[in-house]
Order: structure tokens, then sequence, then C-alpha cells
């Protein structure tokens, strides 16, 4: 039982497969839970990075199931857009909060988004 | 009347008889402009008079402005009717002013009835002898009547004076129209204007709620008559194809044979329709029943007013209306037994109304409702000369005793109560409206020698000689009496026995008294005492009644002599004197369209027993053959004979009945002898004093109705039709209201549906894929 | 093979985790955040549980049920603790933990790449974020919780929704697994090697496999032979002969695969980062408030600094 593998990989069951799907499944969930009921707008950015973690997790098993590579490519490009999102969106939460004085996002619920 | 008309082209253009009946006017007719200034002169003075209010005048130029223009179209009026109608055979003509409607269409070959493509209605003149009687008697009146009213109207100087004057030269301008016409198209714009000037000088005092209404009144019971007439118009023209009087008795003329053969049933119902509508527009006009209800309220105007509109030409324009298209009206077996019914009950009705009353004016207004009901009888009982002539008498005494009437009111600051005055001839300065009001109170009395007395007699005796109006003839011998007793009643109340009275208490509004007490001679104190009268205000006990001034004297004096001349009429001329010689060769003469075609084809309907109606054809084929047919008679002798002392006899009954109640003994004006009868005779006369409860029934009849009725759609619209439009905004606006919360704006809420969407769509997606 | 678990185990844990999941979000107060957090981890446990008994013969590596222990639990602390930065570690937790289990997937260097980013740098900047937006406590009283922080919004239907979708998911996953295609029993992972015959040639010279004198000719990854020419001659390696080090690693797989199969997403990358460091500027950057009368003086001074606005009225076109 080694971590580090080199070479091709031996194929994986299909009920592996959604071992780690449930977990992917579960931080999804989990996620999007906290989007909904956490107030704080940097712990609702927080959730949303659960959700693309599981969604990561998601794209590498089946990447993993069908041996090849394009899940890791995907966790690649999911990595991009969530270091600009959070790049963006905390600019932002940082110009609402000198705004407010307040993370509270149903303090901005006027602007009716 | 087709011949006459024809011959009328003959004479006039001779050069081309072919076109004449097709174009009766167009083609032919040089303009007369002094005929086309008789209704010109008028509308002049309306549109200078409106000037003069444009420019603020505070003088009587408008009044003098419109005695000028009217006096000037009566002169013409007067030049025509010499020229073409004082001898023993008229020359009707046609005056074509201008092409007024001329619409054209392609003919539709499948149409059924008179293959027509063409409405002309031009702005044109029709004279007849019919047409010019009517208007000499218009147009003198009018300026007679404008010229009292310049005295009578001069405590409203001002905006005021120029309206009023402005409206009553449009109504003489309409009047003339609607007489005038040559097509039914412009005598109904006559007749609307006439109308329109009627509503708009009953409500002169708009400031008073009383004028108002009466103005509304009369304008819609109008609009009531003037429907039919529209539509008695419109059928005509659906019928026959045109509106020109020349024309449409052209088309008429089979019908008129079959008429005169008594085969009714062969008649077209729609032919036969025609008639029972313009019955309406008359009625409507002419205030009889049921219709009448309007002209009593009309007395909220001013006085002048009521007696030009009211009593003396507009309310005639029904019976001219009828005169004017009384072969249409031979057409149908009931139209004439129902206009001779209808003529009847109204003289009767208004007359018991009219004897209740206490209200001068109202009086003198029923017992106009009342004789114009007796004008219908007599055109209905074939008696038109009879109805016309008695129009032209009425017209005279009538404006004489409103004028008197006025002049009183003007005097004793509105009073019209006649329990309130007595004795108003023994008052120095009213001898002249107390000779005045006597020879009009004579001549609608009937008393023997009056041209009151004659015309009256021709209507009575004709409704006995014609077969089958006996009934109708009793009712208006009643009816005399009955209006011998009120008019006297009036007379022997207010103008003589004991002096006393009390003055009105009009402030404001209506005719108000003047209280400057001098300067009466003299036009001119008027205008300058005027300030100085409003500042004393009026009504105080010190006031004294103003005897009237000159203006007022003059034109009653006139009128007085007018009314005892027109007597003449009855002895100068033919057979039933000049009247009726003019009659004759008009429209609704016998001698004309029917005499000389039953004269040249035979008699068939002599024996035409089959006829529906009792009266019509056989006897107006007798009649045409000219002679006197004394079908009917009373007390066995010849009704025209007998009718001079039945009449009379009755006349002078309803004369001493009403001095004996009224006059001798009586010790103060507000009591009388009658008094005493009063109780003896129960209830009838408080309903006879509440006009028979006949505004009230209609109240019932139809405002109720029609309150109920727009209350229930009032109800409708506001909750059906509203509560729709409402639903409609208010659906959205729920649907909004459910759906609002998800757009609050909270980022959790948008999460959260996200998330339920996309259960849902898995859901699917995973139900789709096994 | 038929499902994983009987659907109606998995509701059943869907429910008892949702309700646990309510109890353990905060609601200000005393709530029983304790209790749901450790019916949270026993059902959590109960279901894997669950999931080993009936798999026990094809059971995924056992680091498999510790990481996903260590992030499930982490991930339902950052969305229950009411302290933004405590959130935030357990969420760097729950980073490192998917970190793992990406390693027991063979994608070793996304592993890594992982914590690296997000770990390293995203949660480092919402930790400073975090700071700044944080009400300093005043003087006299300790550090006061934002009342935002500490009260959930909705606990009952956001989780009710939540494990509604769970169910959703997890049904339609085990439903879906059997109908998956069979993976392929082999894949070539050598044949990478051809584009890299550096990489052959050192691990072949280093293996000494390669004598001096001789070059590769050719990479025949489908005949398993590297052809060498020595001399004159030419001499085969075969696979058999190829040194441990020689076999292409996760790395080079996923370069190659990146920018031989996504250039164009590549490129988009590139410019999503670009913009969202222009935005993330734009955004914060301070705006000075100033009046109508302030931003003419202003406009006046730099008028004056930069040579007076009579160079922009004068004359036009001048060389001076």
């Amino acid at each position: 039982m080694t971590l580090a593998q080199t070479g091709a990989p031996a194929p994986m069951a299909p009920s592996t497969l959604g071992h780690y799907l449930l977990v992917s499944a579960l931080l999804l969930v989990i996620g999007l839970i906290g989007f909904v009921t956490r107030r704080n707008l940097i712990i609702m950015f927080l959730c949303t990075e659960l959700m693309f973690q599981a969604a990561g997790l998601a794209a590498v098993a089946f990447g993993r199931y069908h041996l090849n590579l394009t899940g890791q490519t995907l966790v690649i490009f999911i990595l991009t857009v969530a270091a600009a999102e959070a790049a963006m969106a905390l600019a932002l939460v940082v110009l609402l909060f000198r705004r407010k004085e307040s993370l509270n996002a149903e303090e901005w619920q006027d602007l009716k988004g | 009347m087709l011949n006459l008309i024809q011959d009328t082209i003959v004479h006039t253009q001779p050069e081309s008889l072919g076109a004449a009946v097709e174009k009766a006017g167009h083609a032919h007719g040089q303009t007369d402009w002094s005929v086309a200034a008789i209704v010109a002169l008028p509308l002049l003075a309306c549109v200078l008079t409106g000037l003069c209010a444009a420019l603020r005048v505070k003088s009587k130029l408008p009044a003098w402005i419109t005695v000028a223009s009217l006096a000037g179209a009566f002169a013409l009026t007067l030049k025509t009717f010499a020229a073409h109608f004082m001898g023993a055979e008229s020359h009707p003509f046609v005056v074509h002013v201008f092409d007024w409607v001329t619409f054209s269409w392609a003919a539709d070959a499948h149409a059924q009835g008179p293959q027509t493509n063409e409405l002309a209605a031009n702005f044109a003149f029709y004279l007849d002898s019919l047409s010019a009687l009517w208007m000499l008697f218009v147009t003198g009146l009018a300026t007679l009547i404008a010229l009292y009213a310049s005295e009578y109207m001069s405590h409203d100087q001002g905006a005021g004076y120029c309206r009023f004057f402005a409206a009553f030269s449009l109504f003489v301008f309409s009047m003339a129209c609607l007489v005038m016409a040559d097509n039914l198209l412009l005598l109904y714009l006559g007749w609307e204007g006439v109308g329109l000037c009627s509503y708009l000088l009953i409500g002169y005092f708009y400031k008073k709620p009383s004028a108002v209404a009466a103005a509304k009144k009369a304008f819609i019971i109008n609009r009531i008559g003037d429907l039919f007439l529209a539509m008695g118009v419109m059928l005509i023209f659906v019928q026959f194809g045109t509106v020109e009087y020349s024309v449409l008795f052209e088309k008429a003329r089979p019908y008129i044979e079959l008429a005169r053969a008594g085969q009714f049933s062969q008649i077209p119902f729609l032919v036969k329709l025609i008639p029972c509508l313009l019955m309406g527009g008359a009625f409507g006009k002419s205030a009889q029943l049921p219709l009448y209800v309007w002209l009593p309220d009309a007395m909220e105007g001013p006085t002048p007013v009521s007696a030009l509109i009211h009593a003396a030409t507009m309310v005639t324009a029904g019976v001219f209306l009828i005169a004017r298209t009384y072969p249409l009206f031979l057409l149908s077996e009931i139209a004439l037994p129902v206009v001779a019914w209808v003529g009847a009950l109204t003289a009767l009705l208004s007359a018991t109304i009219g004897m209740a009353q206490f209200d001068i004016k109202r009086i003198m207004a029923y017992s106009t409702v009342s004789q114009l009901g007796y004008m219908f009888c007599g055109l209905a009982v074939l008696s038109p000369s009879g109805g016309v002539f008695h129009v032209v008498t009425h017209a005279f005494f009538k404006a004489l005793l409103f004028l008197c009437c006025g002049a009183v009111m003007h005097g004793f600051a509105g009073q019209l109560d006649l329990r309130k005055l007595s004795g108003v001839m023994k008052v120095p300065g009213w001898r002249i409206v107390g000779f005045g009001m006597l020879i009009g109170c004579l001549n609608l009395a009937g008393f023997p020698l009056t041209a009151g007395y004659f015309s009256k007699d021709m209507i009575l005796a004709e409704a006995f000689v014609t077969p089958g109006t006996a009934v109708i003839g009793w009712i208006l011998l009643i009816t005399a009496g009955l209006t011998a007793y009120y008019t006297f009643r009036v007379f022997f109340r207010v103008f003589v026995g004991p002096v006393a009275y009390e003055l009105g208490d009009e402030h404001h509004g209506a005719d108000h008294g003047h209280d400057d007490g001098h300067g009466h001679g003299d036009a001119h104190g008027h205008a300058q005492a005027k300030g100085h009268a409003d500042a004393h205000g009026h009504g105080g006990t010190h006031h004294e009644p103003h005897a009237p001034g000159w203006a007022i004297n003059t034109v009653l004096a006139t009128l007085a002599v007018l009314s005892l001349a027109a007597t003449g009429l009855y002895f100068v001329g033919g057979d039933h004197g000049a009247v009726a010689g003019l009659v004759d060769q008009s429209s609704a003469g016998f001698h004309s369209p029917l005499a000389h075609h039953g004269a040249a084809e035979g008699a068939p309907a002599h024996e035409a027993g089959h006829a529906v109606v009792s009266y019509v054809p056989e006897f107006v084929h007798a009649r045409a053959h000219g002679g006197e047919v004394h079908a009917g008679t009373i007390f066995g002798a010849d009704p025209h004979k007998a009718m001079y002392f039945i009449s009379a006899g009755v006349g002078a009954v309803g004369i001493f009945v009403a001095f004996w109640l009224h006059l001798a003994g009586r010790k103060s004006a507000a009591t009388s002898r009658a008094d005493a009868l009063l109780p003896a005779l129960g209830p009838i006369p408080g309903w006879a004093q509440g006009k028979w409860y006949v505004d009230e029934f209609y109240d019932f009849l139809v405002r109720k109705p029609l309150w109920v009725l727009s209350h229930i759609f009032y109800l409708i619209d506001s909750y059906l039709v509203d509560g729709l439009v409402d639903f409609i905004g208010a659906a959205p606006r729920a649907a909004g209201k459910v759906i609002r919360p998800s757009q609050s704006g909270e980022l959790h809420g948008y999460a959260l549906g996200m998330a339920g969407g996309l259960v849902i769509l898995i859901v699917i997606v995973a139900l789709v894929a096994t | 093979m038929g499902e994983l678990i009987h659907p109606f185990i998995v509701y059943g844990f869907c429910v008892l985790g949702g309700a646990a999941l309510c109890l353990a979000l905060p609601r200000g107060g005393r709530s029983p955040q304790v209790l749901g957090a450790l019916a949270g981890a026993l059902i959590a446990g109960l279901a894997l549980l669950a999931l080993a008994v009936k798999f026990a013969p094809v059971l995924p590596n056992v680091y498999f049920y510790i990481f996903s222990l260590i992030g499930v639990g982490a991930a339902l602390r950052v969305i229950t603790h009411p302290r933004p930065v405590y959130a935030a570690l357990y969420f760097i937790l729950t980073v490192i933990s998917t970190g793992g289990l990406f390693v027991l997937l063979s994608a070793e260097f996304m592993a890594f790449a992982l914590i690296i980013v997000y770990a390293g740098a995203i949660l480092i900047t919402y930790l400073f974020v975090i700071m700044l937006a944080t009400q300093a406590p005043q003087e006299d009283q300790t550090e006061v919780l934002a009342s935002y922080d500490t009260r959930a919004r909705e606990p009952v239907a956001a989780s009710v929704v939540g494990f509604l979708l769970l169910a959703v998911l997890t049904t339609l996953f085990f439903r879906g697994v059997d109908r998956l295609p069979m993976p392929p029993s082999r894949v070539d992972d050598q044949a990478l090697l051809a584009d890299m015959p550096r990489k052959v040639e050192n691990s072949l010279r280093s293996a000494g496999l390669l004598r001096e004198g001789e070059a590769i000719r050719e990479i025949d990854t489908g005949a398993g032979v590297v052809r060498v020419a020595a001399g004159g001659a030419v001499r085969d390696i075969p696979r058999s002969d190829w040194p441990e080090g020689m076999g292409v690693s996760n790395v080079e797989a996923l370069g190659f695969n990146l920018l031989r199969e996504h250039p164009g997403s590549i490129e988009i990358a590139g410019v999503i980062l670009l913009m969202a460091m222009l935005g993330a500027v734009v955004l914060s950057r301070k705006q000075v408030e100033m009046d109508e009368e302030a931003k003419r003086r202003q406009a006046q001074k730099l008028g004056q600094t930069t040579g007076g606005i009579s160079d922009v009225t004068g004359p036009i076109g001048g060389e001076s």
C-alpha cells in the first residue's frame, strides 16, 4: 500500500468510485447548506470553495476510474477559477465592508441582486 | 303640391321643364337674394351681437341690431309675400343658395326599393304660401318681441344682454331655415337649431337651478321627439330616395293614389310608418301628449322668450311639419286619427291643469299647450286651413298675453301669483297692459268676432263635419269652455277688481324688477340706474310697481291691434278667409295634390267602403271635389253655422263663470268665491293643481326605472367591469406577491432556490434516464 | 452488483444527517451545537460503516476513510463554527484531506497543487480579509462575535433542501456507477515516452543501458522497444530491460495532457486570472470622497503642477 505510484494505476472498482462520489456529494451539500445558512459574506465564499473541492474530488475520482487525466486537468482550471473568484470576491467583500462596516449579506439585500 | 311645384318650376323657369322634378332648386332658381337675406339677416344679427359680447358692449346696441335685422327680414318677407302670394294664385318657388349636402355612390343593382344613388340636400329655400305665411308672423312677431325685450332685458345689460339677443337672432335664423327649407334635412337643421336656442334661452338665467333644470328638461324631451323626426326623415330617404319636398311628393304620388282609392292595405308598412314617426317629432316640438311636460317648465326663461319661442313660433313647428308633409299623413289610416286624439286629449288635459294653477305665466303656458292641441286637431280633422289659421291668430294673441304677463312680472318684481295681484289695470300706467290683456283674453276665450273665435270655430266645425270625429269635437268644445274660464280667471283676478298687490321678491336671477323708480319712459335711464338698483337691493316694502316703458307699451299696443286685425283675415280672401286660401295652395291644401288627380281620374273612392279608417279616403276625396260635405251635424244643424253660436255660447258661459267666481264680490287679491267651491270638488282641484301628477308619473315611469337601471349598471360597472379590469391588474400583483419574496435580494434565498431547482432537475433527469 | 446501499438506508442517513446538521448549526445563545456535531459524526461514521460492511471485499484504501472523515468533519466545522478565522482554518483541514484523497486517486501533482494554491494562497488571502473586515473589540470588552456569525439563517429549510439534494445525488450515483463503462483494463502509460527522448536517454544512460557513443534512434512504445544506434549497428532495448524510473510520472502525463489537449483553455484561464487581478485592484481601490469645491481645487492644483490651465486654453499645436 503505497501513496505514491508510478506507472499506470490499477483499474478501480465502480463501488470505490461510489465511495468517492459520496464524499464529494457530502462536501457539496455541506458547502451548500453553509452558503445558505451563514450570513457572513466571507464564510459564504468559503462555502463556495467547499463546493469547488467537492467538484474537484468528483472530477479526479472519475478521471481515476477512466484512467485518464482529464479530471485532473479540470481541477487545474477549477483552481484557476477559484483563485480568480477569491480575488474578486474578497475585493468586493472589502469594498462592501467599507461601506457598511458589516459582513452581513442581509445588509445588502436591497441591491435586489 | 306636386303639380304646384312643377307648375312653379314651369312658371319660374319655363325653358327647362325636363330636369325640373329631379333638380328642383338646383338647376334653376336664380338665387333671389332678397329671400336669402330673410335668413341671412338674423344670422348677421347673431354674429354682430356676438361681437358686441366680445367687445363688452354695455349699451342697448345688441337690441337695436337685432330689432333692425329682424325688421329688415320682416320687410323682405312682406315684399316676397306681396310679390308672390297675394293674388288668388300663388307662385311657389325655390331659391337655391348653395349646395349643402351632396353625396352620391354607386347604385346597388340588387337593392330593393327605389333606386337611388344620391343624397342631395341643398341650402335652398322653398317658398310657397304656407312658408311665406309662417315667415310673415315669425319675423313680424320676432321684431316686435325683440323691441319689447330691449326694455324688458335692460336690467341685464352687458354680456347677458348680448347673449340673449344673439340666441334670439339665432332662433329666428333657425326658424327661418325650418320653415323655408326646401328639403327635410334643412328643416331638420332648423328644427335642431330652434331646439338649441330654446335650450339656451330657457337656461338664460343659468345661475338659477330651476332654469337650468327646465332647460335640460326641454332639451331632453325635445330629443325624444327629434329622434322620431330624424328616423322619419331617414325612412323617407330610404323609401323615396330623396329629402327634397318636390321630388318626395312626386315619388309619393303612387301611394297617394292608393290612399285616395282607400287601398291602404297595398301601401307598404314602412311608408305608413313615416307619418307616425314625423308625428312623434311634431309632438315633441309642439308639446303634445305625452311630451308636453317641458313647455310649462320652459317659462323659466325670460318672458319675451316665452312669448316668441314657447308660445308663438317654435312650438308651432310641429304644426308646420304636419302641414308641410300633409300628403304623407294621408298615407296611413291611423296617422291623422292619432294626431286628432292626441291633440284633443292634450287640449283637455292642459286646460284642466291651467284652471287650477296660480302662476299666471304657467296658466298661459298650459293654455299654449291646449291651443296647440287645437291646432293638431285642426290638421287631423282635415281642416288644415283651420289649424293654420289658429296658428296665426294664436301667435298674435298668445304673444300679446305673454308679453302682458311679462310686463306684470317686470313691473311687480317677479310677482306672478294671481292671488297676490289684483286690479292691476287701475294702477297708474298699466292701462295699456290691461287692455292688451283683455284683448288677448277675449281672443283666447273665443269671444265672438275675435280672431281666436273664428279660428277655433273652423276647427270645431270641421271636427263635427268630418265623419267619425264628433267625439273630438265635443272634447274640443268642452275645452273651449274651460279655456274661456281659466283665461278670464286670470284677467278678473289680476287686472280688475280691488287694487291690491304684493311685490315679488326676486333679487337676482330671473326677471327681477327694477326699483330705480325713475326714467321709465326713458330707455337710457335703465342703464344708468342699474348699479343703483343693485346697490339698493330688491324686494323691500318701499318698492312700488313700475309701469312699463314706451317699448313695451308700443309692442303691446301693436300686438293688440294686430290680434284684433287678425279677425279680418277671416273675411278677406276666399271661402274661409285669406289664411285658408293660402293653405289650400300649399302642401296642406286639398285643392292641390289630391284634388287635381282625383278630379282627373274619376272617383273610385266613393264605393271604397273597405277603407280601414273611417274618414280619410272618402272624405278627402269628397272634399277634393270642392264641395262642402256635411257628413256630420251638430244638433241636426250644419256645424259651420251652428258652431258660431254654440262656441260663442260656450265661451260666454266660461267667461261668466269666471266672472262670478273670481270677480263678483271679490274684496281682496287672495280670496274669491271660487275658494268656497273647492271643498265640494274634493281632491280634484288639488290634482289639477298638481298637474295631474304627470311629471311625477313620468318620474316614476322613466326616471325611477332609469335610476334603478343606471344604479344596476353602476354596480355592474363598478364590480363586474371594474372588477375584471382590477382583476387583470390584481392577478399579476398577487402572483408577484407570491413570487416577490424570492426576489428579496437575499443571496441565501437565491441559493436555496437554486439548490431546490437542482434537486428537481436531477429528479427529472433520473426519471427520464430510467 | 446492485446498488451500493439500499436507497432507503441512504434516505434514512440523509434525514438523520440533516437533523444533526440542523442541530449543529450555530443559533446564537445556547444551542445544541455539540450534540448536533456528535450526532453528525456518528451518522457519518455509521454511513461509512454501512458502506464498509457491504463492500468488504472491494473496500477502498483505509486512508480513504481517514481522509473522508477528516474532510467531511472539517467541512462541517467550517459551516458551523461561528468564528470566521476558525472556519477558514477548518477549511484548510478540508483542503488537506481532499489532497490526501487526490493522492489516493493517483493525482499526486494535483494533491500538492491543491494544498499549495488553496491552503497556501487562497485561504491565506481569506484570512487576511477576515482580519481586515472584522470589527476590532472595544478596549474594555473581550472579543464579541458579530451577531450575523452566531446565528444561522433558516437552518431547517437549508438542511432539508441540502439533504434532499444529497439523497437525490447519492441515489443517482449509486445507481449510475453500475452502468458506467468498465474502465480500460490496461492503459499504455508508456506511450508518452516517445515524446520524451531526453528523459529516456537520461534514464537509460544512468541505468547503464546506453553506452558512450550510442544514441537513441527510435522509441517505439507500440512495440515496447528503444532502438539504439551503436556505431553502424542498431540495437534494441526491450521493455523488460527498462529501468524502474523510466516510467511516465503523473506530472509529466498531466503536463502533456494539459498542453496538448487544452491549449485554448489555458489561454482563457490566463485571461480570467488577469481580469480577476484587474478587478481586484479596481474594486479595492480606496474611493476618496470629495465635494465639487474640493474637486475644483484639486484640479487647479494639478493644473499648476503640470503647467497650468493656460496650457489647455492656450494656442493649440504650439511646439513649446
